[in-house]
């Protein structure tokens, strides 16, 4: 599936692109976080701004409480002018214009005896205005059982001179919530009133709420400044109360005062301080703590989500931008590798089929450049391949023609010599490649000596064939003028030796037989074992002694294995390309198998048991291709046959001679009486035929020969009357009953009976009829 | 080759021959005993040849003797052959004439 250049380079640049975007997603997510960290960090600054506008208020405050403290002092010591004192409390608001309100309460009959409320207090109306208010110094207000009243009482001590009150809601003029900060006023040591300070709670919460992040830190946050949805808790941790919160899912003017445990994600300062969120109702929120001056602290929550809004859609784009770069990059690079290498890499390939399909076709490729060098390439091998191929169909028409002429000097007509009846031989050789280096070859080297021989050239191919071509000259023209088999070897040998540059050498297996005797002597020269057949046996390796291959040693010697062939011998010879012959499981089929396949032959006709061997091979190697040239030649010795010959006028005054002589002749050959009683019977009938049909308008003659085989008789009747051929004529009914049968008829069909084998053939206008019979 | 012919009681013929019934003889053969059929005063039914001095019959011999047999069994004879060797005996039986003819 893989395996296109096109896939594999889609597969790398997929995998460079996954690690570029895992690079720069883990990118991203790391300056995301640091993002967050820095914006954490940047609302943290805002806060600290605001808790120090806090704390400057809380010492604004606490130094007009000591203003009022000390005017109380001075209205306690010196002529205790309310007039005076009014003015100087008007005047200290004018330069607190922060001041809500405040006051200054002496303790009970502390002034006057008689007098048990005696204070100041003024306040800022809503139109700017400092009043003196002076309802509070009645019983009706009676502020020494206030609250807030009681609790600075009883929390300032000479040492901790500034208390806050618990949150209040004040309903008698301001109508909001409060804070009253209050001091002792102290005069020789001795408390003799409190000086407080309001201070409203509302604002503070407000402008809590609203806090941002501190500007121009982050352009992208300049849109939108504000957050939504954070809250803002101040409280008092150490003497846990709550001053003011605008928790939404809280109601804060009821909280006022109340325990910090009532606030349900309120854990401690601590814990806030350092907690990166917390979960409330659904959702995480940033918690800012901090600590005021005074001992309070200001918590405030902004949702995670509204505070990372922007950075989270800044990465959210970031992210979809990746993953669309993602898609159209590896698009473009498949279209444009598509387009500038597969294309033309397929265009080229295309071309190259059909120029190897043998179309003259000329390259054109312009761009890209590359590719069209590659075409410009192509195109000079192209010519090249043209030239070679027209080199190499030179060469093989030479092969073609080398391979007849090496054929042709092989003797390839069978019978070679009809006329000798003494023996048959027979050889072939199938060349592996067009020309080979097996060779057989046989002649008559004397009148009654026949030499055969079968050899093969080491290697393969037209040097082989060339130097085969050599030693078959050569051992042909030897052959002719040496006649001793041992001296005639050793002259051939030493022949190959000298002709023989390129250290070939030949193994071979030759034999010299009398063919009137039967006496034959075989040279084996390094050569695969033959095989002989006695007449009734088997076939048998003959352990000949093998000799050193021709060609080798100048002088080598060469031991002569003399043997008689009887009468119906066969022998075997061939090359390895028989026993070496290899199936597609490179099993050879072996000496062995040779053997069998021989042996399992029943026909003695050598023409067949070639025919039968070659089928085997081919059959045991099956598509196999040839590995090496198949070679073999087999002899038969049938010994010397006798003719005896009659040639006389057709007529019938003749027939007592002719039966007369074919007596002579079964009595010189010591014919069995039975066999002797057959040719009588088919001669008659035979010379009967030949004197009443053959010559219907002229006289002419008959003439028979009887030849006696080393296993046969064989008898043979010419004529050269009327074209006739007993053979074709229907055999009669011979199980019909007598009064159907025909007169005419019988003779023939009683010689088909008898003879082991008959023929007939017309030639040289002759009646040829040859009849067999085994001795 | 010498043919020897001697009647039997009253319808009977008694054939003795020694040598070859071929080409040359067996036609002499077959008429000598025709004749001697058709100039005896007694109608001959039975004939008998004797094949013992007979060495070779070839498919003359054995037309003839096919002819005979014929002519006999016409006139409800009876032919009859005697002491025939196992190799002729092989040549009738080649051409299925062991079938109707009698062998003594």
């Amino acid at each position: 599936m893989f395996k296109t250049v096109k896939s594999k380079i889609l597969i790398i640049a997929i995998i460079m692109l996954t690690v570029l975007m895992f690079a720069f997603g883990c990118y991203t997510v790391y300056s995301r976080m640091k993002t967050k960290q820095l914006m954490v960090q940047n609302y943290g600054f805002s806060m600290n701004e605001y808790t120090e506008r806090l704390d400057d208020e809380i010492i604004y405050a606490e130094n007009n409480l000591n203003g009022l403290a000390l005017i109380g002092n001075v209205f306690y010591r010196t002529d205790r002018s309310i007039e005076l004192t009014n003015r100087i409390i008007t005047r200290i608001f004018e330069d607190y214009p922060k001041n809500l309100g405040g006051g200054i309460w002496f303790l009970p009959y502390k002034i006057d005896k008689s007098k048990k409320y005696v204070c100041f207090y003024a306040y800022r109306n809503k139109d700017n205005k400092i009043i003196i208010d002076e309802k509070f110094s009645s019983e009706e207000y009676d502020y020494p059982n206030q609250e807030w009243y009681k609790s600075i009482i009883s929390q300032i001590t000479p040492e901790r001179n500034i208390v806050w009150t618990r949150p209040y809601y004040e309903n008698l003029g301001s109508y909001s919530t409060m804070v009253t900060a209050g001091t002792g006023i102290y005069v020789d040591g001795e408390l003799i009133g409190i000086a407080t300070v309001d201070w409203k709670i509302d604002p503070v919460i407000e402008e809590l709420s609203k806090i941002k992040p501190m500007e121009k830190t982050f352009s992208m946050y300049k849109r939108g400044n504000e957050i939504k949805n954070s809250f803002a808790l101040f409280a008092n941790e150490d003497e846990d109360y709550i001053i003011a919160t605008n928790d939404p899912y809280l109601d804060g003017e009821k909280l006022i005062g109340h325990s910090l445990k009532e606030i349900p994600w309120y854990t401690s300062f601590d814990k806030l301080y350092s907690t990166t969120y917390i979960k409330y109702h659904g959702q995480k929120y940033v918690p800012f703590a901090r600590r005021i001056n005074n001992g309070m602290i200001l918590i405030i929550c902004i949702p995670q989500k509204e505070m990372f809004k922007y950075v989270n859609e800044f990465y959210l784009l970031m992210i979809i931008v990746m993953l669309l770069l993602g898609l159209i990059i590896p698009t473009l690079l498949y279209l444009s590798m598509n387009r500038y290498i597969i294309n033309p890499i397929d265009k080229l390939t295309e071309i190259a089929n059909k120029i190897s399909k043998g179309e003259d076709i000329q390259i054109k490729l312009e761009k890209p450049e590359e590719f069209a060098q590659l075409a410009s390439t192509y195109d000079k091998m192209t010519n090249h391949i043209k030239a070679i191929t027209k080199e190499k169909a030179k060469m093989s028409s030479e092969l073609s023609i080398a391979n007849i002429i090496q054929s042709s000097s092989l003797p390839s007509v069978f019978p070679p010599y009809p006329e000798k009846k003494e023996f048959d031989i027979f050889a072939s050789m199938e060349p592996a490649k067009e020309v080979g280096g097996d060779f057989y070859d046989f002649y008559f080297v004397d009148e009654n000596k026949l030499m055969f021989l079968v050899a093969d050239v080491s290697g393969k191919g037209i040097p082989a064939a060339l130097f085969m071509m050599t030693v078959k000259t050569l051992i042909s023209y030897i052959s002719q003028m040496e006649h001793a088999p041992k001296k005639l070897i050793e002259t051939i040998n030493r022949k190959v030796c000298e002709n023989n540059r390129n250290s070939f050498f030949v193994t071979m297996l030759s034999g010299i037989i009398d063919i009137t005797t039967g006496e034959m002597s075989i040279i084996n020269c390094g050569h695969n074992l033959p095989l002989i057949k006695r007449k009734d046996g088997n076939y048998e390796y003959l352990k000949l002694k093998s000799n050193i291959a021709l060609g080798v040693f100048e002088d080598a010697d060469f031991e002569i294995y003399e043997t008689v062939m009887k009468p119906g011998d066969i022998i075997f010879t061939y090359t390895d390309g028989i026993t070496e012959a290899t199936k597609e499981d490179d099993e050879e089929f072996g000496a062995e198998r040779l053997l069998n396949t021989l042996n399992s032959i029943e026909e003695t006709e050598i023409i067949t048991i070639a025919q039968k061997m070659k089928n085997s091979i081919k059959e045991y190697t099956q598509s196999a291709p040839q590995s090496d040239d198949i070679t073999m030649l087999i002899f038969k010795y049938n010994g010397i046959s006798e003719i005896k010959t009659f040639k006389q006028a057709a007529i019938q005054e003749n027939y007592k001679m002719f039966y007369s002589w074919l007596y002579d002749a079964c009595k010189e050959w010591n014919l069995e009486q039975d066999l002797t009683y057959k040719l009588d019977m088919c001669a008659e009938e035979i010379f009967a035929n030949i004197v009443f049909y053959a010559y219907p308008e002229k006289n002419g003659n008959i003439e028979a020969k009887l030849e006696k085989t080393y296993n046969s008789i064989i008898f043979k009747f010419e004529d050269d009357g009327i074209e006739y051929n007993p053979l074709e004529k229907p055999d009669p009914d011979v199980t019909a009953p007598p009064e159907e049968r025909e007169i005419g008829g019988l003779g023939i069909f009683m010689i088909k009976k008898m003879a082991d084998k008959i023929s007939y053939k017309r030639e040289n206008h002759k009646n040829i009829l040859t009849l067999t019979f085994k001795i | 080759m010498d043919i020897m012919l001697k009647e039997v009681g009253i319808d009977g013929l008694y054939v003795t021959a020694s040598g070859r019934l071929d080409l040359d003889n067996a036609v002499v053969y077959g008429a000598k005993i025709k004749d001697f059929i058709e100039d005896s005063p007694e109608q001959i039914t039975n004939v008998t040849l004797d094949f013992s001095e007979i060495t070779f019959i070839s498919s003359f011999g054995l037309k003839v003797i096919l002819e005979l047999y014929k002519q006999l069994n016409g006139q409800k004879g009876v032919l009859k052959l005697k002491n025939v060797s196992e190799q002729l005996k092989n040549s009738f039986v080649i051409v299925g004439f062991d079938k109707f003819l009698l062998f003594e």
